[in-house]
C-alpha cells in the first residue's frame, strides 16, 4: 500500500520546477465578520497561477522570482488588488469587503462556486452559502438545509414527514452528513419537518453526488459537508428569529483581543405550549430544541485551535402513554498548523453520538439504544508549486453500536430486561490525492483511498447450520430464519471480520474556451454502517449495523460526464451532467422481516445489487434583479436482490424493481426576485413522479376479514407530487448605519393547497366492509410568519 | 409487540399533521387463486369432533359482488402419527365439514384439497395453548385512560417458545380484532393482551365499551411458522401501507400446489387450541 503513494508522490514530483520559485501564503477573512473565507480566489494577473482558498481561508501560491499584481476575488465583495514583489517568500492576510454597489442586487451569486467553475476539475458538486439558504421559501417559516439541498437536480426525498434525502438513486444512509467534521446520524426534527442544522450557525455547505474527493469515506451515495461559523472576532452581534412554531437566537463576539471568537446558537419550538389549548393534543406535547457552539482561538500565524459543538433534542409525549425522545450530540477539538509556506494541516478529535428513548406505557416497556463514535484525523494540504496541490491524511473512527435495551417499566409489567449484543468497530483512511493542471486547459484530480474496516469482538456471533442464517423453503416458497448451531464468543481484543478496500478517484477538466469545459470523473467508495429499514420512511428507530460476519461492506462505482457553460458573460450558466452508478452488497429485507429488537439481523436479509442512472441539468440566472435556477433531472434507480446462498429466487423473484427513491422526472424551479430595497420575493416550484409503492392486486377472505394481496415490490407509483411555495422579505428600514436590523419574512407554503399523497393505505371499512384506498397528506397550505432580527 | 412500536409512529403523525381521505385508485390485477381457510380449532374441555374448512377463490382489491365460493373439491386431512384419515363432506355453499374429528397435541397433519384437477397440500402440528387465567377491566389499561378495557391474563410456560392469537369479538363489531403474540420478550411471566374500543368513531358517535356490554375473548395455540405467517397477515391487514409499516408483499401460507406449484393457494392449515371466555363490563 504504502509503495502507491509513494509512486505517486514520485511521480508528482517531477513536475517541480528547478527555477527559482517563491511563495506566498495567508489567510482571507471577511472584514465585516473577521469569518474565514472559503472558496475565493487567489491568483497573480496575467499568469495561469493561481488558486482557491481552504476551508479555513488558507492559501499558498508558488511562483517564479519576479512582479507580479495578486488580486483576492470573491463574487459579492469587493476585488483587491496587491502589487507585490516576488523576490522571498512571504505571508499576506486579506480581508475582503462586501460590495456595496452589488449588494442590492447580488444574492445567488454571493459566492463563487455557486456559479459554475468551468476550470475546476471537481465536478457534481453544489455549494450554497447561508445567504442563499435564507433567501429560499421554506415551510414554517424555518429555513432549512436538507429542505435547500432538495431544489438541486438529482435531491430528492419520500416527501413530507420523512427524514433524510436521497442522492442519484441512493438511500437516505448512503449520504455522509458532517456538521463541523462530526457525523450526523440523524438530520431530523419531527420526523424530517425540520431539519436539525440551524442556519444562523452555518457558514457554508457542500454537496458532493459524485467525484467525493479521496479525504472522505465511509458513504457511497453524496458527501454533505457543512461548516459552522467561526463567531463574529470583531464585534458583538445578535441574531434571531421569531416565528410561529420555533424562535432561536445566535449571539456571537470576540474573544482574547480578537485573537479568537465564538458563536452559540439556540433553537427551541415552542408548539408544545399551545398544545394544551387544542382539546385533542392536550394531554400531548412535540417539541425540539438544539444548540450549536463553536469557539477558536489563533495562538499565532501558523496556529490556530477550534471548537465545535452540536446538542440536539426532540421529545414527544402522548397523552403519557408514548414518550419518545431522541437526538444528536457532537464535538470537534481542531488544531490548524501551518508548518511552511507550503504545507497546512488540520487535526481533528471528533466524537458524535445518536440516541433514542422510547416507552411505551400501555405495554409497560422502555427500550434505549444509541450510536457513538470517536474519530481522530489528521489531513494535510501541500501547496507544491503552480501546478500541482496535494491533500493527503489519515483518520480513525472507533464506533460503540448499542442497538436496544428493553427494560420493564415497572414490577407488574411483562416484559423481561434485554440487552442486545453491543457491537463495536473500527474503521481507518489513508488517502492522497491531486489536484493538477496538466496544461493550461486540461487539469487533473486523482486520488485514491485506502479504507480498511474491523468488527471487532467483545459480542458472541450466532452461528448457523450450512453457515446459512437465511434459509429459502422452497416447500412453501418464502424465505425463513436459519437454524442456530450456536455461538461464538470473540474477545475484545479480538477482530470478527476485517474488510479493506481500494477506492481511486479521478476527475478532470477540459476548458473548451474561456466560457465552456467539459469534466469528467470516476468514483469508487465503500461503506461500512448500514441503515436498517424495511420501512418505506426512515424513522427515527431505525438501527445502524456495522458490516461483519454476514454484512459485507456496500461498493459503489460512479461515472459521470457533464457540461458546463457560462453564457452572455456569466449572466447565465448551463450544467449538464449524466451519470451511472452500481452499488454492490445493497441489503434489502425478505417479505415479512422483522427489525425490532432482533440480535440476528442476518436472519432477515439478503444481499443484493443496485444500479442508478440519470441526466441532470441545471440552468441559472446568476445576476441582475431576478436570479434563480431550473433543475430538471430524468433518472432511474433500481434493486436486484438474488437469493444467492439462502437460495431460492430472491426478492421479486429475482428479478429488478424500482428503489423506493427512484423518480423519473424532477422538476425543481427557483426564482429570487429583488423587488426593492424593502422588498424580496422569493418562489420554489418542485414537481416529482409519484414514489415507487406496491399496491394490492387481488382479495380473499380470511378469518372474516378481506386480505389483500401485494403485487411485485414496488410495481406501481404513487400519484406525482407537486407543490409551490412562495415567501416575501420585507425590511422596514434599510439604513445600513442602524446597528439593529429587522426583517419580517412571509411564507406560504403548498400555495395551492396540493394534497400530496406521503402514502395510500388500503384497508377494509370497518363499518361497511369494503374495500377501499386512503390518502394521507400530510401539509395542506401553511401560511407562515417570522420576525428576523440581527443588532 | 412490533406492533405497537410501529403504530407509535403512525399514531404520531397522524395525531398532529395529517388529514385523510378515501381516494379512487387504480390498482393491478392478478389471475384468480384458491383460498383454503383450514383452521382445525380445538376448545379446551371439548372433543374437537365438529370442524369446518372454507374454500373460496381471490377477487380483484375492489370488487364486491363476485361470488367466490368453491364447490365441488374434495378436501381430506390425515394425522400422519397414527394414519387416520378425516374426509371432509362438501356442503355446496363453500364450506367442507366432518363430524368425527379427532385432534392430538403435537400430533402432524396434512391437509390435501383436489380442486380444478390440481392437487393442495400442506402439513402442520396441533398446538396446544395454556389456560385464561382471568379477565379484568379497568379504566387505566389501554391507549385511552377515559374509556373501559378489558385484559386477559394466561402463565407463559417457560420451557419453550411459545406463539399466540388473540381474538376478540363484539356484537357491534363487523370483524373480530385479531392480535398475535410471542414470549420473546416476556418468557415464562404472565402475559397479557388487552382490548380497548375507542371513545368515539369519526362521525361523533360513542362506541367505548359500556357496563353490560359482552365480548367473547379467545387465545388461541399456534406454531412459529403460523405466527409468522399471521403476524405479517395482519401487519399488512391493519398497516395497508403506511409510511411506517414495511413493504407489502404477497403472503405465502403452508398450501402448496403438487401438480402446479406457481398456481399455489392463499390462506392456511392450522391446528389450534383455544380457550374462550365471555366477559360481561360491570
Amino acid at each position: 500500500m504504502k509503495h502507491v503513494f509513494l509512486v505517486i508522490i514520485l511521480g508528482l514530483s517531477q513536475f517541480i520546477f528547478s527555477q527559482e520559485t517563491h511563495t506566498i501564503r495567508g489567510t482571507v477573512k471577511d472584514f465585516s465578520n473577521g469569518e474565514t473565507v472559503f472558496g475565493a480566489s487567489v491568483f497573480l494577473k496575467g499568469t495561469t497561477i493561481g488558486t482557491t482558498t481552504n476551508e479555513y481561508g488558507f492559501y499558498s501560491i508558488t511562483a517564479p522570482k519576479d512582479s507580479y499584481t495578486l488580486i483576492i476575488s470573491y463574487v459579492g465583495f469587493e476585488d483587491i488588488f496587491k502589487e507585490i514583489n516576488l523576490n522571498t517568500d512571504q505571508t499576506l492576510n486579506f480581508e475582503i469587503k462586501e460590495s456595496e454597489t452589488l449588494l442590492d442586487e447580488v444574492i445567488i451569486n454571493a459566492d463563487e462556486p455557486e456559479r459554475v467553475n468551468i476550470k475546476k476539475p471537481q465536478m457534481s458538486v453544489s455549494k450554497l452559502n447561508s445567504t442563499t439558504i435564507k433567501k429560499m421559501p421554506a415551510v414554517l417559516g424555518e429555513v432549512d438545509v436538507i429542505k435547500s439541498i432538495q431544489m438541486l437536480p438529482g435531491v430528492t426525498n419520500s416527501g413530507e414527514g420523512s427524514a433524510g434525502f436521497n442522492v442519484r438513486g441512493g438511500a437516505a444512509d448512503q449520504n455522509l452528513v458532517l456538521l463541523d467534521e462530526a457525523i450526523i446520524y440523524n438530520t431530523s426534527h419531527f420526523f424530517g419537518f425540520f431539519s436539525v442544522f440551524n442556519t444562523d450557525a452555518i457558514k457554508d455547505i457542500k454537496l458532493y453526488k459524485g467525484d467525493i474527493p479521496a479525504k472522505f469515506g465511509g458513504r457511497v451515495s453524496s458527501v454533505l459537508d457543512i461548516r459552522q461559523k467561526d463567531g463574529n472576532s470583531k464585534k458583538f452581534t445578535l441574531n434571531g428569529g421569531i416565528g410561529l412554531i420555533s424562535s432561536r437566537l445566535a449571539a456571537e463576539a470576540p474573544l482574547f483581543k480578537k485573537k479568537g471568537s465564538f458563536l452559540i446558537a439556540g433553537r427551541t419550538s415552542y408548539a408544545h405550549l399551545f398544545m394544551p389549548l387544542i382539546e385533542a393534543v392536550e394531554d400531548s406535547k412535540l417539541s425540539f430544541y438544539d444548540i450549536n457552539l463553536k469557539t477558536n482561538y489563533e495562538i499565532n500565524e501558523n496556529n490556530r485551535v477550534y471548537l465545535s459543538g452540536y446538542f440536539g433534542r426532540d421529545i414527544f409525549d402522548i397523552s403519557s402513554l408514548i414518550k419518545n425522545q431522541y437526538g444528536n450530540t457532537s464535538a470537534n477539538l481542531r488544531w490548524n498548523h501551518v508548518y511552511n509556506d507550503k504545507l497546512f494541516s488540520n487535526l481533528s478529535l471528533i466524537y458524535s453520538k445518536y440516541d433514542y428513548q422510547i416507552i411505551l406505557d400501555f405495554i409497560q416497556l422502555d427500550w434505549v439504544a444509541d450510536i457513538n463514535n470517536y474519530n481522530l484525523k489528521y489531513d494535510l494540504g501541500y501547496y507544491i508549486n503552480e501546478k500541482i496541490k496535494l491533500d493527503f491524511g489519515v483518520s480513525g473512527i472507533l464506533y460503540n453500536l448499542n442497538p436496544g435495551e428493553i427494560k420493564p417499566t415497572d414490577e407488574t409489567s411483562p416484559i423481561n430486561y434485554l440487552k442486545l449484543e453491543q457491537k463495536r468497530a473500527f474503521e481507518s483512511g489513508v488517502y492522497v490525492s491531486a489536484e493538477h493542471k496538466i496544461t493550461d486547459k486540461l487539469t487533473a484530480q486523482y486520488g485514491l483511498r485506502y479504507s480498511r474496516f474491523s468488527r471487532l469482538g467483545g459480542q458472541y456471533i450466532t452461528t448457523y447450520i450450512d453457515d446459512q442464517p437465511l434459509v429459502y423453503n422452497s416447500l412453501i416458497g418464502i424465505y425463513e430464519e436459519g437454524e442456530e448451531n450456536g455461538e461464538t464468543f470473540y474477545e475484545k481484543s479480538e477482530s470478527i471480520k476485517t474488510f479493506n478496500n481500494l477506492e481511486p478517484r479521478l476527475g478532470l477538466s477540459y476548458q473548451l474556451n474561456d466560457f465552456s469545459s467539459v469534466k469528467a470523473s470516476y468514483t469508487r467508495t465503500s461503506q461500512y454502517l448500514h441503515l436498517l429499514s424495511n420501512t418505506a420512511s426512515v424513522t427515527p428507530l431505525d438501527v445502524w449495523t456495522p458490516s461483519g460476519k454476514y454484512i459485507k461492506p456496500q461498493q459503489a462505482n460512479q461515472y459521470a460526464i457533464g457540461y458546463y457553460r457560462n453564457i452572455n458573460d456569466s449572466k447565465y450558466s448551463i450544467e449538464l451532467e449524466t451519470y451511472y452508478k452500481t452499488t454492490d452488497n445493497r441489503i434489502d429485507y425478505v417479505d415479512g422481516s422483522d427489525l425490532i429488537g432482533n440480535n440476528n439481523i442476518e436472519t432477515e436479509i439478503l444481499n443484493g445489487e443496485a444500479r442508478a442512472y440519470g441526466l441532470e441539468v441545471m440552468l441559472r440566472k446568476n445576476e441582475g434583479k431576478l436570479t434563480g435556477w431550473l433543475a430538471y433531472t430524468w433518472s432511474k434507480s433500481e434493486q436486484k436482490t438474488t437469493g444467492g446462498k439462502a437460495g431460492g429466487p430472491g426478492i421479486n423473484n429475482g428479478k429488478w424493481y424500482n428503489t423506493p427513491y427512484d423518480r423519473t422526472h424532477d422538476v425543481s424551479l427557483t426564482g429570487i426576485y429583488n423587488f426593492s430595497k424593502k422588498w424580496d420575493f422569493s418562489a420554489n416550484l418542485v414537481y416529482q413522479t409519484g414514489r415507487p409503492v406496491t399496491y394490492p392486486n387481488s382479495q380473499y377472505i380470511y378469518e372474516d376479514l378481506s386480505i389483500a394481496s401485494y403485487s411485485g415490490r414496488n410495481e406501481s407509483r404513487l400519484p406525482a407530487y407537486h407543490r409551490l411555495d412562495l415567501s416575501a422579505t420585507y425590511i422596514p428600514n434599510s439604513n445600513i448605519d442602524k446597528r439593529w436590523k429587522g426583517e419580517w419574512v412571509f411564507g406560504i407554503y403548498n400555495l395551492y393547497n396540493r394534497k400530496n399523497a406521503a402514502s395510500i393505505s388500503f384497508n377494509q371499512n370497518e363499518d361497511t366492509g369494503v374495500n377501499e384506498a386512503t390518502r394521507t397528506a400530510i401539509f395542506g397550505i401553511i401560511p407562515s410568519v417570522t420576525y428576523n432580527f440581527k443588532f | 409487540m412490533t406492533n405497537y412500536i410501529k403504530l407509535t409512529f403512525v399514531l404520531v403523525l397522524l395525531s398532529f399533521t395529517s388529514c385523510s381521505d378515501v381516494i379512487d385508485v387504480e390498482v393491478p390485477t392478478a389471475t384468480e387463486r384458491l383460498n383454503i381457510e383450514a383452521s382445525i380449532d380445538w376448545q379446551k374441555g371439548t372433543t374437537g369432533n365438529e370442524q369446518t374448512i372454507i374454500l373460496s377463490t381471490s377477487t380483484p382489491y375492489f370488487d364486491t359482488t363476485i361470488d367466490n365460493t368453491v364447490v365441488g373439491a374434495s378436501v381430506k386431512v390425515t394425522n400422519i402419527d397414527s394414519g387416520t384419515e378425516y374426509i371432509f363432506t362438501d356442503q355446496n355453499n363453500g364450506t367442507y365439514t366432518i363430524s368425527n374429528f379427532t385432534p392430538v397435541f403435537n400430533n402432524t397433519f396434512t391437509l390435501e384439497v383436489l380442486y380444478n384437477n390440481e392437487v393442495y397440500t400442506a402439513t402442520e402440528t396441533m398446538i396446544a395453548v395454556p389456560a385464561i387465567n382471568r379477565a379484568e377491566q379497568s379504566l387505566e389499561g389501554g391507549f385511552d385512560d377515559e374509556v373501559l378495557d378489558v385484559t386477559i391474563y394466561w402463565d407463559d410456560p417457560e420451557a419453550e417458545e411459545n406463539f399466540y392469537f388473540s381474538k376478540f369479538d363484539y356484537q357491534e363489531l363487523l370483524f373480530p380484532n385479531l392480535d398475535t403474540g410471542s414470549d420473546e420478550f416476556s418468557n415464562g411471566n404472565e402475559m397479557d393482551e388487552f382490548f380497548e374500543r375507542d371513545k368515539e368513531d369519526d362521525d361523533g358517535n360513542s362506541t367505548e365499551f359500556l357496563p353490560g356490554d359482552t365480548v367473547e375473548i379467545s387465545l388461541y395455540g399456534i406454531s412459529e411458522r403460523y405466527y409468522n405467517y399471521l403476524s405479517l397477515l395482519l401487519d399488512q391487514y391493519y398497516g395497508g401501507g403506511n409510511p411506517f409499516s414495511s413493504i407489502p408483499a404477497e403472503l405465502r401460507g403452508n398450501c402448496i400446489n403438487v401438480t402446479n406449484s406457481e398456481n399455489y393457494a392463499f390462506g392456511y392449515f392450522r391446528l389450534s387450541e383455544y380457550d374462550t371466555l365471555t366477559y360481561t363490563f360491570e
